[in-house]
């Protein structure tokens, strides 16, 4: 056999390993040209260079017609932005007097910053998601229809059809999550010994707060890759409002992943996830491409988040009244109304600090005038809400699978759908309880401690409906995997729910205020209100979106390996975090007592991130091998099941009529809609 | 029909919204050097406001129309319906930044003020109210199927915008810096800068916008009946004026002199 035709995954391979060395070494050589010393085994460049090799395998497993796809495209015009944007500010500085063209990492910041920022719009343009809006300011006009083309290539093309852009992002969201994890395995393994091992207090910083943040941008995604999918589906419409500004706010978020994780190249940052000045001030270059990389991630919420609102209130089939409507599509409306507006203040907020950096505007210097508390408030007017847009998707999905698997309505609808409303809107007015230690004036601690835990009721409602829901139902014997990640999920956000209003009521949250317990307690939170119902629906729609039905017994090793060591692990932390471990520290003194917790914690962290390896696992064997399956796989009654699998482009043939309750399970007779 | 009054009411009616936003400008201005009352001040522009919002960038239209197209949603009636919501969205969202910006001023700045030319920024709001009487009636225009009136507004917009632009960023700057007002000294100063660049920065997105919503009127590509791009190009447009009318007060009004 000629070299040449080897076949795709040897060549990938071959490629890969390739693309590992010379990204990992080429990073390494970079900081030896700006720190002068060489270390082969430097963290941030191995990460960096796992980046490089996914380019590469994919290149070398596809063969020449990779690079025409509409994502190497774009990362290649993204990074000749990088370049050309970088050296037209060298430019213009070169001009200015007292000012010195290049610095540390090769350009100076301002020229990092432009370059990071005309970076992310040349990917725009050169993945081609700006095509059709140039010809439409050009006064020509573009089809109507559009056409992807078969196979795996579509999805790694700017597609308009709300299925395809879907699974992009659910894609794209389990890739950040699988980067999240890894960073949070690397810094563990450091933590599972006091004293530090083999990481330096830089890396560690920027991993912990690479951590959170790929993270949170992984959520985003991923609740943006569900509702694409699903809500056009449950709307009976054939996509969404506005297919060209969906694509865009799916691409958009690409760069900016790209630009989170490049922080790392650039000296990293020591801030964590907030990014609080004054010490942001401080941290190397790497925070502006954090913060740029945010604040191009916001777009992809803003705009999603308005075409969703938009697409609901528009495109709803026949006889969908307000109470008619899915549960998931009140939680999705509720959830997009944060994102459309609140994302704007952690969006303001980082603008402000890379101004202060760049040209030296002192909005949080206190020597002149500046206040650093402002910050907090800007960032926090977000970032409070935005657990709400973590979970809410993941709550709908909760309530719209139990009645499925228990097959009895759902108990209370109408709370149900207006709990999820209430959430949103008095999530809007707690913020502050992160800053109850922070020095803010005294007087609106006790306000915000009352608003924080007036959230608890109508979260409440939602427990009391699931209850109620399950309560005297034939539970199925064996349950199957999305019904068990469902249950998990509601038992893990209990835990979450209960660990919060310590740290909402003032006296105690002086004493719990950064320690590990916050920390035990917001993974609970996320996990119980997102990652195990994310799951649930992976699992269960699965089917629906690829004619496949995932392996029963993978999916069950991967739930009953997550989910003990998943408990285990946040209560521990919340243990030590009581025993006094500081959050946010890379060291720890032995004398406190819980190394032998530490232990435990990193070796949980890895049973967690097996399971979710043998989730892949399953997803390729599924995809590869899995029998076809088109029919109504749990025995739904929404839409959506009441076709053969997969989806057509523009959804159904004809539309449907909505002519009864949608979760009326078990009710003999009922129907909920006409097809 | 009712619907479509006769464009001599419709007129009229821009000159009279006008008028008493002119007058409220100036009354605004004459409180500031009196009295300086904060309420008297935000009174008087949340009345502009809502004048702006209901009569020059018709939010009623917001859910009105579209029973009768609900049918045909291939139509071009029930697509800008469509369309028109999601343009308020995102000028929803946009708002929240500039209420950060709002927010960001006071906790600077709390009843203070920076020592701007209170004359300079009256005479640059006005170019800004004034762009916004002839984008009304550039719309009016526009929806009689007056192309050549339509053309003539839309110009003399364009080109106070570009006014309005050059006194902020070319003599206001100016100015203000000679006056100490210098974005690096103190966060104030740097507040005002960021509050007075972001709203350039959308008056250039605005002027870009009308630029070409100009040219494609000159293709033919719009008629009475439809021109969705004329509408949203105002609406935005207008939306750019309501922001300045908060931003005037706050920078140039309200507050003891620093
Ligand atoms: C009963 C409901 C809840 C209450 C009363 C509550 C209360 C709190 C309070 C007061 C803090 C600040 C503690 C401190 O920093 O000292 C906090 C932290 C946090 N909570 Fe919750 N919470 C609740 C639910 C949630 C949910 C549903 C999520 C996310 C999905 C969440 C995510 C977080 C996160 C991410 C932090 C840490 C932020 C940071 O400082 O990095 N919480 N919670
Ligand atoms: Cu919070």
């Amino acid at each position: 056999m000629n070299r040449l035709t080897q076949p795709g995954w040897v060549r990938g391979l071959l490629s890969l390993v390739f693309g590992l060395a010379l990204g990992s070494q080429g990073l390494a050589f970079l900081q030896f040209l700006a720190t002068k010393t060489y270390n082969p085994f430097d963290v941030g460049s191995w990460v960096l260079g796992s980046v490089v090799a996914a380019l590469t395998f994919f290149a070398g497993a596809g063969g020449k017609k990779v690079f025409h796809l509409a994502l190497m495209r774009g990362l290649g015009w993204q990074f000749l932005g990088t370049l050309a944007g970088g050296f037209l500010a060298e430019f213009l500085r070169a001009l200015l007097p007292d000012m010195e063209p290049f610095g540390k990492f090769g350009f100076s910041e301002p020229a990092w910053v432009l370059g990071a920022i005309v970076g992310a719009v040349s990917f725009l343009a050169g993945a081609g998601v700006l095509t059709d809006w140039f010809k439409w300011a050009k006064g020509e006009s573009t089809p109507e229809h559009h056409h992807d083309p078969d196979g795996w290539e579509k999805y790694f093309g700017v597609s308009l059809d709300h299925k395809v852009i879907g699974v992009q992002y659910t894609f794209t969201s389990l890739l950040l999550l699988s980067y999240g994890g890894l960073f949070a395995l690397l810094f563990r393994t450091e933590l599972a010994k006091s004293g530090m091992q083999f990481l330096d207090l830089n890396v560690y910083n920027t991993l912990m707060g690479l951590h959170g943040m790929v993270m949170i941008v992984s959520i985003l995604l991923g609740i943006a890759g569900v509702m694409n999918y699903l809500v056009p589906l449950l709307l009976g419409a054939p996509d969404m409002a506005f297919p060209r500004i969906n694509a865009f706010s799916f691409w958009i978020a690409v760069p900016a992943a790209v630009l989170l994780l490049s922080s790392m190249a650039l000296g990293g940052f020591d801030t964590g996830w907030t990014g609080y000045p004054p010490l942001a001030l401080r941290a190397p270059v790497g925070i502006q491409m954090f913060y740029v990389g945010v604040w191009v991630a916001g777009w992809s919420s803003i705009l999603g988040a308005l075409n969703l609102i938009v697409s609901v209130l528009r495109l709803r089939a026949k006889g969908m009244t307000a109470f008619k409507m899915p549960i998931f599509v009140w939680a999705a409306v509720a959830t997009s109304i944060i994102s459309l507006t609140a994302t704007q203040m952690i969006g303001l907020a980082f603008q402000l600090v890379i101004f202060q950096r760049v040209v030296g505007m002192p909005f949080f210097d206190a020597a002149k005038g500046g206040n650093p508390i402002l910050f907090q408030h800007l960032f926090w007017f977000y970032s409070h809400p935005v657990v709400y847009v973590f979970i809410l998707p993941g709550l709908g999905i909760i309530s719209e699978l139990l009645p499925v698997f228990l097959r009895k309505p759902l108990f209370g609808y109408k709370w149900i759908a207006m709990s999820s409303l209430a959430i949103a809107l008095v999530g809007f007015l707690v913020w502050a309880h992160h800053m109850f230690a922070s020095g803010m004036n005294e007087y609106l601690r006790v306000p915000f401690m009352y608003s924080t835990l007036l959230v608890a009721v109508p979260t409440g409602v939602k427990f009391f409906s699931w209850v109620a829901t399950i309560w005297q139902a034939k539970i199925p014997r064996d349950m199957p995997t999305p019904l068990l990640f469902v249950f998990a999920g509601i038992f893990v956000f209990l835990l979450g729910g209960l660990s919060g209003p310590p740290n909402a009521t003032v006296s105690t949250d002086l004493h719990l205020t950064d320690t590990y317990f916050i920390v035990g307690h917001f993974h609970d939170t996320m996990f119980g209100g997102y990652v195990f119902p994310f799951f649930a629906a992976l699992y269960y729609w699965f089917p629906k979106v690829f004619a496949k039905r995932l392996d029963e017994k993978l999916g069950k090793i991967h739930f009953w390996l997550m989910t003990p060591s998943f408990i285990f692990l946040t209560l521990g932390m919340m243990k030590i975090g009581l025993l006094g471990m500081r959050r946010r520290i890379a060291d720890y003194d032995p004398a406190l007592g819980f190394d032998i917790w530490h232990l435990l914690l990193t070796i949980s962290a890895y049973l967690v991130a097996a399971s979710v390896l043998i989730f892949f696992i399953n997803v390729y064997k599924t995809l590869k091998n899995g029998e076809p399956v088109t029919g109504n796989v749990w025995n739904s009654r929404s839409p959506e099941w009441q076709v053969p699998s997969p989806m057509p482009a523009y959804n159904y043939d004809r539309p449907f009529e909505v002519v009864g309750e949608p979760y009326d399970y078990g009710v003999p007779g009922s129907t909920y809609v006409k097809m | 029909m009712e619907h479509h009054q006769n464009s001599g009411n419709l007129l009229r009616q821009g000159v009279n919204v006008f008028i008493i936003l002119a007058v409220l400008t100036a009354l605004e201005f004459a409180v500031a050097v009196t009295s300086a009352s904060m309420l008297l001040l935000v009174t008087m522009a949340i009345i502009k406001a809502g004048l702006v919002l209901w009569n020059y960038m018709h939010v009623s239209k917001l859910g009105g129309e579209d029973e009768g197209h609900e049918d045909d949603r291939e139509s071009y009636a029930f697509k800008t319906e469509t369309n028109r919501l999601g343009l308020w969205l995102f000028l929803l969202s946009d708002a929240f930044l500039f209420a950060g910006l709002l927010v960001t001023r006071f906790n600077l700045m709390g009843l203070t003020r920076l020592p701007l030319n209170q004359t300079l920024g009256l005479v640059v709001t006005s170019v800004l109210l004034i762009s916004s009487f002839f984008m009304n009636r550039a719309e009016v225009q526009m929806s009689q199927g007056n192309k050549k009136g339509f053309t003539t507004n839309i110009v003399i917009t364009i080109a106070l915008g570009v006014v309005f632009l050059l006194g902020v960023l070319g003599v206001e700057w100016r100015l203000a810096a000679a006056e100490g007002v210098i974005a690096s000294a103190n966060a104030a100063s740097a507040a005002f800068y960021m509050m007075t660049g972001m709203h350039a920065f959308h008056v250039l997105t605005g002027v870009i916008f009308l630029l070409i919503v100009l040219r494609n009127t000159g293709k033919g590509l719009y008629n009475e009946e439809k021109h969705w791009p004329v509408e949203a190009a105002t609406v935005y447009w207008h939306f750019i004026d309501l922001v300045w009318i908060f931003f005037y007060p706050a920078l140039y009004l309200i507050g003891r002199l620093m």
